[in-house]
């Protein structure tokens, strides 16, 4: 249990995750004990549960905000380029199906992911979105991923890059607006400065694609990003392109809501325990051939 | 090649190409609307709508069409107002595309000659038929190419939505290339497909382009009949295949010299009726400056009904102001002007009147005008330029119109070029066609200013010999500006010779033509001496 004195404190709510897990638990099992063999074949036995205790979202339409350049997580289908595929939107729909509600989908940018979601333009971000202090000003998040890193360099890593430090310095990097990344590459520019090497510079291009196509046309050394990302690039390019090294980075994958409605918050929380709980979760990372280190239960990082 | 070709024919492409359309029509259609009303804004007489208008042009053309649709679509839900992505979209690009297109109304209406409007305002039509018959026909044309220019460019603009979720082309397209990794295959299809919608907008500008020429034959012109001021021509006319070329057309026959040339005795009898007959023009104490420099420095005249009294003077002399002051195309700063005992341009109680209180004034006091420079309007036939005024500011039926309009181009000798357009007649049939216009309303007064100055000199009698038929078979009162000594001798009762903006002498034609009392008209008049009539009695 978490010390009651963490829930006054309002300014971060990681933790309270733990207690809502109990009491769903518990809530579930009751619920099991009373319609015993009634329960449902797609949706875990605690999602009807849950559907009474939030009714509010049962049969209703979600919007999800999503940058859809990300295969494995989520873009389109090359087959049927109508439908949106990968681990977030797999997982989306089963916590959609848990709480009774459908989700379509609003592709934008990966900067306008919050934007977004604050404008009220999209309900939730499923959108491999890393939850950082910065992003939960501006929407509460329920982390549900670990995060592994890759390096992604020109085959044969002519310029030696090992990992987000200061081999960096002096490489070009190619991000995407708004990526973690970014702040995180900006910050070894003193330290490659101490050691009197060339700072590393950075192009901001609005999707993977264009990141990945930077490296092909020479004009980056480098694209950090998810190591799920960097492997399908490698795959797609595997004369051109390499994995450098994996990196771990202190930072969890969320599901974004607006943080004007905690009641939606808690409810999608308790539904992804449902899911991670009926085993869901861990078959989605297999299906999506996604390392199963990256299963993390969910927290809820909220700052005001 | 094969990648190219499946992206190429891929139905999520094509189907992309959609909401391209939509976005791109939203954007010019709810731009040309916006467009309109800030193009009437800027060109208004009220200076606060001009100064709005250009202020909204100012902040839309001034900031990028990114911005404008992240605000369109992220913004907006904060005051209340969520659009879908499309009318987002759409919204943004009607707003971008609203100053770029109020611009292009703007310069398509100032390009009309200002001699065409004159001699709309002349004709007694208000500012919206102004607008709506001679302005907007025209300046439309003008703007094809500049349209077709628009909306290429709002097109292309149009994948700017892609970063607010609208699911056109380019979204499509880089999310297609992220999932497959295609990325070249996808943007050539889909730039390919791009120069598609731009090909055809083209092909389509080029379409209307051809439709509206006017110098087409009426038969091919299918497109044009669709038009609001298409009128479908009249069973009896000529068969096509006129001659284009300035023709050897005979000048209408001349009058009879005995007729023109009256003598003395007549001339003496002409005057003593005259001077009983009723005031039509009386214009008194006229003073009018441009920055403290006079033009008209307290002009007073009187002409009667059936007067033909000829302007005199320098150039700059005062001549044509004086002429636009009665019927009030000018204004001016002291002084009044009453045509059939109106006064022309104020109300009862003084007041100045409304541009479009002025113009049914002027209609219906009759004042024709005859400019130099002949101002037909230049997208309408000979007829039409007669019968058209008729039909807007008369309310003629259309067979009357034409029926008055067709004797009156017999009368000028231009029965045959009827159909003809301004720019295929010489100037000297040009000026007959104005003539024929100016006085198809039956005016009270025709004003005519320098009407053979801008003619080559084998033009100049054909225009003459009309006037001269007007004032000795019609009897019409006129003001004639004029150069012509030998004419104003020949057909005008008085002379008034002006010069800086003051009446220097007036009196008798052949009186001040030939013993001219002041230095300064005689020093004019012997300037002139090539066309001075001779001191000789007739």
């Amino acid at each position: 249990m978490v010390p009651r004195s963490l829930f006054g404190n309002a300014r971060k709510k990681i933790g309270s995750a733990s207690r809502l897990r109990n009491v769903a638990m518990g809530v579930a099992g009751l619920i099991a004990l009373c319609i015993a063999g009634q329960a449902q074949a797609a949706a875990p036995a605690g999602c009807a549960a849950l559907q009474t205790k939030y009714p509010a979202w049962k049969g209703k339409t979600l919007v999800n905000a999503i940058n859809p350049h990300t295969p494995g997580y989520e873009a389109i289908d090359p087959k049927d380029p109508d439908k949106y595929v990968g681990f977030d939107i797999d997982l989306g729909e089963a916590i959609g199906e848990c709480l009774g509600f459908k989700v379509t989908y609003k592709a934008v940018t990966f900067a306008a992911l919050l934007t977004t979601l604050s404008s009220g333009q999209a309900d939730i971000v499923i959108s491999d979105i890393y939850a950082t202090k910065e992003r939960a000003k501006a929407a509460d998040f329920i982390t549900y991923s670990k995060v592994f890193d890759g390096v992604l360099v020109a085959k044969g890593n002519p310029k030696k890059i090992t990992g987000i430090n200061t081999s960096l310095c002096g490489a070009a990097a190619a991000e995407n607006t708004g990526y973690v990344e970014v702040p995180l590459i900006q910050d070894l520019m003193p330290k490659c400065k101490e050691e009197g090497k060339a700072e590393p510079t950075i192009q901001l291009y609005d999707n993977n694609a264009n990141c990945i196509q930077a490296i092909l046309a020479g004009r980056a050394d480098t694209y950090i990003n998810d190591v799920n990302t960097v492997d399908q690039a490698v795959k797609a390019n595997p004369d051109k392109l390499e994995k450098a090294i994996a990196v771990t980075i202190p930072y969890s994958v969320g599901i974004g809501v607006p943080k004007n409605k905690p009641e939606f918050r808690d409810a999608v929380l308790a539904a992804l325990i449902e899911v991670q709980k009926a085993g869901i979760h861990m078959d989605l990372l297999k299906k999506w051939n996604l390392d199963v280190n990256n299963f993390k239960e969910p927290d809820i990082l909220s700052v005001d | 090649m094969s990648l190219f070709l499946h992206y190429l024919s891929l139905p999520y492409l094509i189907s992309g190409v959609w909401f391209t359309l939509a976005v791109t029509a939203l954007g010019l259609v709810g731009g040309l609307l916006l467009g309109l009303v800030l193009a009437a804004m800027q060109l208004s007489r009220f200076w606060m709508l001009a100064a709005f208008a250009r202020g909204y042009t100012i902040i839309f053309r001034g900031t990028p069409l990114i911005l404008q649709m992240v605000f369109a679509y992220d913004a907006l839900p904060q005051i209340g107002l969520k659009l879908s992505a499309i009318g987002a979209a759409g919204l943004a690009l009607a707003a971008n595309e609203a100053p770029f297109i109020a611009e292009m109304l703007r310069a398509g209406v100032l390009g009309i000659d200002r001699g065409q409007v004159l001699a709309g305002q002349a004709l007694g039509m208000t500012p919206s038929l102004l607008m709506r018959r001679i302005i907007a026909p025209q300046a439309i044309r003008m703007m094809i190419p500049a349209f077709g220019n628009e909306t290429v460019s709002a097109l292309k603009n149009s994948s700017l939505a892609s970063v607010i979720s609208v699911q056109e082309l380019t979204l499509r397209s880089t999310q297609l290339a992220s999932s497959t990794f295609d990325f070249f295959s996808i943007f050539f299809a889909s730039g390919l497909i791009y120069l598609v919608l731009t090909t055809g907008v083209s092909v389509i500008q080029l379409f209307v382009e051809r439709a509206l020429d006017l110098d087409r034959p009426a038969t091919e012109n299918r497109f044009a009949r669709w038009l609001p001021w298409y009128r479908a021509p009249l069973a009896l006319q000529p068969a096509a295949g006129e001659p284009v070329a300035r023709d050897n057309e005979l000048a209408p026959s001349p009058a009879a010299p005995q007729d023109v040339k009256a003598s003395r005795a007549d001339r003496t009898r002409r005057s003593a009726t005259l001077a009983h007959n009723e005031v039509v023009v009386d214009v008194s104490g006229l003073y009018k400056a441009y920055s403290s420099q006079p033009v008209l420095a307290g002009v007073d005249l009187t002409i009667r009904l059936g007067e033909v009294v000829a302007l005199l003077g320098p150039s700059g002399s005062g001549k044509s102001t004086l002429l636009r002051c009665i019927n009030h195309l000018e204004g001016w700063d002291a002084g009044t002007v009453k045509v059939g005992g109106r006064r022309m341009g104020f109300r009862e109680d003084g007041k100045a009147l409304s541009p479009r209180a002025l113009a049914e004034e002027r209609a219906s006091v009759g004042v024709g005008m005859v400019f130099q420079q002949f101002n037909l309007f230049g997208h309408l036939t000979a007829l039409e330029n007669v019968a058209g005024p008729l039909r807007w500011v008369h309310g003629l039926s259309r067979a009357d119109a034409d029926a008055r309009a067709r004797e009156l181009l017999e009368r000028v000798g231009l029965g045959q070029r009827a159909n003809a357009l301004p720019r295929h007649l010489s100037g000297g049939q040009q000026q007959r066609v104005a003539i024929a216009r100016a006085i198809a309303p039956n005016p009270a007064v025709l004003l005519l200013d320098e009407p053979t100055s801008a003619l080559d000199p084998e033009l100049v009698n054909e225009v003459l010999e009309v006037i001269r038929r007007l004032a000795v078979e019609d009897g019409l009162t006129m003001i004639i500006s004029t150069h012509q000594l030998r004419f104003a001798d020949e057909v005008a009762d008085r002379v008034v010779f002006l010069s800086g903006g003051s009446i220097l002498e007036e009196g008798p034609a052949h009186e001040v033509l030939t013993r001219p009392r002041h230095p300064v008209t005689a020093r004019f008049l012997n300037v002139m001496e090539a066309d001075k009539p001779s001191v000789a009695p007739a």
